[in-house]
């Protein structure tokens, strides 16, 4: 198994937070479909591969061996194609599915130890989640669908609604209040989704593929609201998704998964630069990388190379920078972020950036 | 000589056959002792193993045991039944007297208000009133009031009780195979074998009687269809809800009942057009209304009378199918996913 939990940490340039301690920590998390799941185990720290499994004894090996750290205030990507497990896992985070062996920390809690009354307490106040298909009340309308955290908790729905209204506004439904879901397109449903999620006021929102239902377009301009809230809201977000974009542009961290494994975790820039393994650089041979990889992942750390014309954003792409540039391939950048400078960027290195990670060997 | 007499010789057991026989008058073929043709010798039922051996019981022994041992449990059936059905009783009795000695021109306001209440349809409460006119017209407004009066309370208990053990059928997998054979039976059994044990069980002029054959009959839709509701609501809403936390309860009142409602609600029209169906035949055992009209034309063979009975529950059918089912559509409408 692909040992990566070591990647280096850097600061992004999208968020600003308190040094990335762990929320929630998964800790050798097991999942095993069938009849008998724990007599599947020995055999798979012996190491037994998964269709041997499926094959042998019926049992599917849902999640092997998962470690993550999920830092506070930041948005975790854990990416897989389908059937490898992220749908599964983060199910796991507030027990709507029963691990097999492992243990879930949150806060240093472990949550496998939480009765049904305990459980309960950590759904209605700590994790919110949204849903891929959107999983509104049909009967209720936009406002009461907002309303559900504060209702299932037993509040004074009285003072939770402003609340649930400045979130409608905000995710953009302002108007619609009194609209029944089916009235809403795809797009505008997810918002309400997401109002249901924000104004629960939990600290952290589990979101399973929260945009791949919608329409490219639509899926984008939820993507930047997500950011925008997240500029102001600082929520620790777990984000699933099988989209690479999508994850690139979203994760402060990246776990991807196969097969219910993990095969690279990191900062995602670190994981484009530096893939783990064929598969994951198969993954990311597709990937426009002038537009996804920044300047601050690419530049050098030195301070004393003198620029020739002057100097650019850490967070800026390099496709800005080529067009900054004018294509012109001998000029030197100083790299500035929060307007201190942290290193020097040539165009050359630039270049040779853009060129797939298979193509270099 | 009877066709098995053999048998039993050959058996050794003619001491014990003729041990507890009672002469008894033997018949023409006994008498002559023809042996019977191959061709026609009959199975080995009991009357016929009863010529050979008189110590074996006859067929109509069997029925006079069961009907003896239904008479020997019926009081203390009836010690239990007697007084958890009789608010049943209080209901049918209670209503038809509120209905039927309300003025015609008082209820039927109620009725339209009632019917422009739950299907929020001018064309079908207009619809209504003039079936109602039609029935005042003809003199059978009276008999269509009782029968409608009946449906009400029946229909009002089987939703009562049909809803929650629906419920927890859906809830509950031993539940649902334990009460499926049940649900069967009430549902294949023909529509005149329910009024035989409830003969022997109530007296004739008791109003649970017929009550009770109608709630038997006319339950086994909703119950069905609230167990099928509820374990058709969608599965990511029902994991939205867990995810927030609820408890089952939440669940059950803000998610799934209100999801499974088009369905209860489907439910509710079968068996309202079930206990319409069976209320005519309860006039064999005394139930009031139309079906007392058709019982007559068939009685007494007056074509006419039973005709216009007959189209008189045609009209009581239909009325009750369009307002429960506009009533469905509404719900159904405002929740298209």
């Amino acid at each position: 198994m692909p040992s990566s939990s070591k990647t280096q940490t850097r600061t992004h340039s999208k968020t600003v937070n308190n040094g990335g301690s762990a929320k929630i920590s998964v800790r050798n998390l097991f999942k095993v479909f069938g009849d008998d799941p724990a007599s599947i185990l020995p055999m798979i720290y012996d190491g037994i591969d998964k269709n041997e499994v499926q094959r042998d004894t019926g049992h599917v090996i849902g999640l092997n061996n998962i470690n993550i750290d999920i830092a506070d205030g930041q948005i975790t990507v854990i990416m897989g194609l389908s059937g490898s497990g992220k749908s599964t896992l983060i199910r796991h985070l507030n027990r709507l599915i029963e691990p097999t062996a492992g243990e879930i920390l949150l806060d240093g809690d472990n949550i496998m130890k939480y009765d049904q009354a305990a459980l309960r307490q950590l759904r209605q106040t700590k994790m919110s989640m949204v849903f891929q298909k959107f999983a509104l009340l049909p009967h209720r309308t936009v406002l009461e669908n907002a309303l559900l955290a504060p209702q299932v908790r037993g509040e004074n729905l009285q003072g939770a609604e402003t609340e649930a209204r400045r979130w409608i506004e905000r995710v953009g439904l302002g108007g619609n209040e009194a609209v029944y879901p089916h009235q809403l397109s795809g797009g505008m449903q997810q918002r309400v989704g997401l109002a249901r999620a924000l104004t629960s006021n939990a600290e952290i929102m589990l979101m399973d593929e929260a945009f791949s239902a919608l329409d490219p377009l639509i899926r984008t301009s939820m993507q930047d609201l997500l950011l925008e809230l997240q500029e102001d809201l600082h929520k620790t977000i777990i984000f699933i998704t099988h989209d690479l974009d999508e994850a690139l542009k979203l994760a402060d961290h990246l776990v991807i998964l196969k097969d219910g494994f993990i095969v690279q975790q990191g900062e995602p820039q670190h994981i484009l630069l530096n893939p783990a393994d064929p598969y994951i650089e198969e993954f990311v041979s597709d990937i426009n990388r002038a537009r996804v990889l920044k300047v601050s992942s690419v530049m050098q750390n030195d301070m004393k190379t003198k620029p020739t014309h002057g100097s650019v954003k850490g967070g800026m792409s390099l496709e800005e920078l080529i067009a900054k540039a004018e294509g012109d391939i001998d000029r030197i950048f100083s790299v500035e972020t929060n307007g201190k400078r942290v290193g020097s960027i040539s165009m050359k290195s630039v270049f040779k950036a853009l060129v797939r990670y298979d193509l270099k060997k | 000589m009877a066709t098995y007499s053999g048998l039993f010789d050959a058996l050794a057991l003619r001491d014990w056959c003729d041990a507890s026989a009672t002469k008894s008058l033997m018949s023409l073929r006994k008498l002559k002792g023809e042996e019977v043709a191959w061709w026609d010798v009959p199975f080995p039922s009991l009357d016929n193993l009863h010529n050979a051996c008189a110590a074996i019981p006859q067929t109509r022994d069997l029925t006079a045991w069961l009907e003896d041992s239904f008479l020997v449990i019926r009081p203390a059936l009836r010690f239990f039944l007697d007084p958890l059905t009789q608010p049943l009783s209080w209901a049918l009795d209670g209503t038809l007297t509120l209905f039927t000695s309300l003025p015609w021109w008082c209820l039927l306001p109620i009725i339209m208000l009632g019917v422009q209440f739950s299907a929020k349809s001018w064309r079908i409460t207009s619809f209504v009133a003039a079936c109602f006119v039609f029935f005042l017209f003809i003199d059978h407004y009276g008999y269509a009031i009782q029968t409608l009066s009946i449906i009400f309370v029946c229909t009002v208990l089987c939703t009562l009780i049909g809803v929650p053990v629906g419920i927890l059928m859906s809830k509950n997998d031993n539940a649902q195979r334990l009460i499926t054979p049940v649900l069967d039976m009430l549902q294949t059994l023909p529509t005149f074998v329910y009024l035989i044990p409830l003969i022997f069980l109530f007296k004739i002029t008791e109003p649970k009687l017929y009550g009770l054959a109608i709630i038997l009959y006319s339950i086994v839709p909703v119950i069905r269809l609230t167990n099928l509701g509820i374990r058709l609501v969608d599965k990511d809403v029902i994991e939205a809800a867990n995810a927030y936390g609820m408890t089952s309860n939440q669940k059950l009142i803000n998610v799934e009942i209100p999801l499974a409602l088009p369905n209860i609600m489907a439910g509710i029209n079968q068996t309202i057009m079930m206990s319409l169906a069976m209320v005519v035949i309860a006039s064999l055992v005394s139930a009031p209304g139309l079906g007392t009209l058709v019982l007559d034309g068939i009685n007494n063979l007056r074509l006419g009378v039973g005709f216009v009975a007959g189209f008189g529950i045609v009209l009581l059918a239909i009325i009750l199918d369009r307002v429960s089912k506009a009533a469905l559509a509404r719900v159904d409408g405002s929740r298209k996913i």
